[in-house]
């Protein structure tokens, strides 16, 4: 960064670029460097998936399963109909976490009751799956397990168990396992491997 | 943020700070925008959820899994974690920076601590939707057509199925909100 900034400078002071254009430059690659993506992303082909746009969670109770998720996670429930409800991973017009496009929304979960062969996008009904998502981690911001482990205590919630230092599986209350860990657990240091890893962000 | 650069502008155009100070400060800038979020969260009691950290796929060949998702979806995998029975495969912001992973994996493959797939569990994830930015109806259709994929949905929500049928929704910001259901 500093030294994009520097060659900046040099060109400003030698007349090869305004000041209004100086701002403008140093304004866009102040905003975008710690993004992840710039204009070096734009050279991808293909569909390039951006976040998680939303979980769909099928349950016996939606609005249980939604009021132990809010509780849990400090999560909004918005647009409930007879037979889902969604929970944003923010307020409305918050940006997800690291991301600068405008185009690209809160991540939220869906927290609905209906059957597992509904239609996927108005066609035929859903078919039965050889895979599973058998558990979703959440990424939560200042994480620290025993702090954690304290905080699902609190709430009432039990069988919580360590997933390496630096993350902690807890079942929900339809049995499914989700787990809890902090920025650090990526797909470079897994929650395992963090303690050792020398990828140090 | 572009307020903050102007100022540092007319600092060093005014000889308050040299050019390594001013390289500096736009550098820290950057920085503390960049870390801006985190710092809001923290202040919040309970957990504050940022995303989704990772999502664990469990299916009969993770190499099939691995192999669609990377070429449908532009996910990368990471070298250092495909050991033979598992891969994590990378979207969106970097590792460590908001960014999230799928994790493709065969059968008995689980993490320290996980259960894996619980046969007893009364809830499913029954698909997941990605995000596409820079949405063009035309250009994600034949896409998806020359990857030799059906589509279902809508216009700007869209449907398929993976190697084992799993489906996959894919959607512009326009179509799939949480705050314009």
């Amino acid at each position: 960064m500093e030294g994009f900034v520097a060659k900046q400078v040099h060109d400003y002071q030698n007349g090869k670029i305004s000041r209004r254009r100086l701002v403008e430059i140093l304004t866009f690659a102040a905003t975008t460097a710690y993004a992840g993506k710039g204009a070096l992303g734009a050279e991808q082909s293909g569909l390039d998936a951006a976040l998680v746009n939303h979980v769909s969670y099928t349950c016996p109770d939606f609005r249980r399963a939604a009021d132990w998720y809010s509780m849990v996670f400090n999560l909004d429930q918005v647009g409930a109909s007879a037979r889902d409800v969604a929970l944003p991973f923010g307020k409305r017009g918050e940006k997800p976490y690291g991301v600068t496009d405008d185009d690209v929304p809160l991540t939220h979960m869906i927290c609905r009751t209906r059957p597992l062969d509904a239609s996927a996008g108005n066609g035929p009904p859903r078919r039965k799956a050889n895979a599973v998502i058998d558990h979703i981690a959440f990424t939560v911001a200042d994480f620290d397990r025993e702090r954690a482990k304290a905080q699902l205590a609190a709430v009432g919630v039990k069988n919580v168990r360590d997933g390496g230092p630096f993350s902690v599986y807890v079942d929900d209350p339809f049995g499914y396992e989700v787990q809890i860990a902090g920025l650090g657990v990526t797909a470079i240091c897994g929650a395992e491997a963090r303690a050792t890893c020398s990828d140090t962000r | 943020m572009e307020r903050v650069i102007a100022d540092l502008v007319q600092s060093l155009d005014s000889g308050r700070i040299d050019r390594r100070e001013f390289c500096k400060a736009v550098a820290l800038a950057a920085a503390v925008y960049g870390a801006g979020d985190a710092a809001q969260a923290q202040a919040q009691r309970g957990f504050k959820i940022i995303g989704v950290n990772h999502l664990s796929y469990t299916c009969p060949d993770y190499t099939k899994a691995r192999d669609w998702y990377t070429s449908v979806l532009n996910m990368k995998s990471e070298p250092t974690r495909d050991d033979g029975k598992r891969a994590n495969l990378m979207f969106g912001p970097e590792p460590g920076k908001g960014g999230s992973f799928l994790v493709t994996r065969n059968p008995g493959n689980v993490a320290s601590g996980s259960a894996g797939a619980k046969p007893g569990a009364e809830a499913v994830i029954d698909h997941i939707c990605y995000t596409i930015p820079n949405w063009d109806e035309a250009r994600v259709r034949a896409t998806l057509k020359a990857k030799g994929l059906d589509v279902t949905g809508r216009d700007g929500s869209l449907h398929v199925y993976d190697p084992f049928d799993y489906d996959v929704q894919i959607a512009s910001a326009a179509a799939e909100n949480a705050f314009r259901r």
